[in-house]
């Protein structure tokens, strides 16, 4: 559910029509969508970008043959599953469908009727509701965050928007878990790398004090994300309210280009390496487990339950009462 | 000269205080988390000011507050929070460990320097 527009989301708009071009801007004008329009030669390397996006509006001429944008549709649903699609159509009818696209359409709608692709947006787009107030709030908190990190410059947003592709931004990002009575969850920030470097490297009064390298993104983006999650606890997260409201949380920060990711703790953590073995092969893949006790150690109180050593059964069996 | 302790598991705060009040003339050391802290504060006697971070790995700022009272019986060296917290019964508890003061981050050097200065003297 949108709310009074104050949230949006950026629709690929694969669709060529000039005639329906207006009915369908006024629509996404209508329903807090932000429609972006590409030509048919970059759909899948725009499907390859990242490009935050809510849903496609596909045309079913919109490759010149019905049967091309069937098939456009069948790629854009291998690359980003996760994306609705949804298919306008005009001179087919839906029995014209291949069968295969049952699970890969959304919604099907003809231009004299929006209401099926109204229905799909809020259905599949705007499913959840965000307070108007948490979402400014959510602003403010990170404007000002932003704000003591980087002194020197000055911090604006777009308007925020909701998302349903699952791709990462950048190189480095943080992750901290937000848990209260009314929402559990995590709070993810992303960043391009290179991008802060510079911001320090151009610093002559701060690079001449500090040795500069991705660590100093690393240890940014973690500070941030560490004041981003107090004013967040602070201002929704009530005393009275969850038990996780009283426990503690460090940033989890992970980057990518130079394979790292930290817990916020040097100690050391316990690794096992699995081997699975396929012996007709003669092949093996390895997996790789690590526990990371963070914020707590205490192997004093350590206790293995007895009774489940005790009573140790075969999986699968069944236990009666 | 007497000295601050600075407990926080970020690098940029460390920087950012510790050099702050380096530059404002005061003596620093800086530990990593909780756990650090202890050591630290254990093993200098001329540290008189606590000035540490409540969420960190290892062990969280008032566990530490709550041990240097308890298990050192250290009650003399003053302790100010600087945090993101500000939830009110984490304030009671850091009150009822003998914490002296309560920062809610980002840290504003300017406004705090004074009292850091007779805390520490």
């Amino acid at each position: 559910m949108a709310n009074d527009k104050e949230l949006v989301s950026k629709v690929l708009i694969l669709d060529g029509s000039v005639e329906h071009f207006e009915k369908i801007k006024q629509f996404c004008d209508q329903n807090g969508l932000i429609g972006l329009k590409v030509n048919v030669t970059n759909v899948l390397s725009i499907m390859s970008t990242n490009v935050d996006l809510g849903a496609i509006l596909l045309a079913e001429n919109y490759c010149g043959s019905f049967h091309d944008s069937m098939e456009l549709a069948m790629q854009i649903h291998s690359a980003r599953p996760e994306l609705p699609i949804m298919l306008r159509m005009e001179s087919y009818s839906v029995d014209d469908l291949p069968a295969w696209s049952n699970h890969i359409f959304c919604a099907i709608y003809r231009i004299e009727n929006l209401e099926p692709l109204r229905k799909a947006v809020e259905d599949y787009i705007f499913t959840l509701f965000y307070p108007s107030v948490l979402v400014r709030g959510i602003n403010e908190i990170t404007t000002s965050a932003l704000s003591s990190q980087f002194k020197h410059l000055k911090v604006s947003n777009q308007i925020p928007y909701i998302v349903k592709d699952k791709i990462i931004f950048g190189e480095v990002f943080s992750l901290i878990p937000l848990e209260s009575n009314w929402c559990r969850g995590y709070m993810m920030l992303q960043a391009e790398e290179q991008e802060i470097l510079n911001i320090y490297e151009n610093d002559d009064l701060w690079s001449q004090d500090h040795t500069i390298s991705f660590r100093t993104v690393n240890n940014i983006l973690s500070e941030v994300t560490n004041l981003i999650w107090g004013g967040f606890k602070s201002r929704f997260i009530s005393d009275d309210g969850h038990r996780m409201a009283y426990y503690s949380q460090v940033p989890i920060v992970i980057n990518h280009a130079h394979k790292y990711i930290s817990f916020g703790s040097e100690n050391p953590q316990l690794c096992f390496k699995y081997q699975l073995i396929d012996e007709s092969r003669n092949h093996v893949i390895y997996m790789d487990q690590r526990f990371i006790f963070n914020l707590n150690w205490s192997p004093d109180d350590f206790k293995e339950i007895q009774a489940s050593v005790d009573d140790l059964v075969d999986t699968g069996e069944l236990e009666l009462f | 000269m007497a000295k601050i302790l600075i407990v926080d598991d970020s690098a940029t705060v460390r920087d950012e205080v510790g050099g702050f009040l380096k530059k404002n003339g005061l003596d620093i050391i800086t530990a990593v988390d909780g756990k650090d802290g202890l050591i630290k504060l254990k093993a200098d006697p001329g540290i008189k000011l606590v000035v540490s971070d409540v969420n960190m790995p290892n062990m969280d700022g008032l566990t530490m507050i709550e041990k240097i009272r308890g298990e050192l019986g250290n009650n003399s060296v003053s302790v100010i929070m600087l945090t993101t917290e500000s939830s009110q019964s984490m304030k009671e508890r850091g009150k009822a460990a003998g914490v002296k003061g309560w920062i809610v981050k980002p840290f504003k050097g300017e406004s705090v320097l004074e009292t850091f200065k007779k805390l520490s003297a």
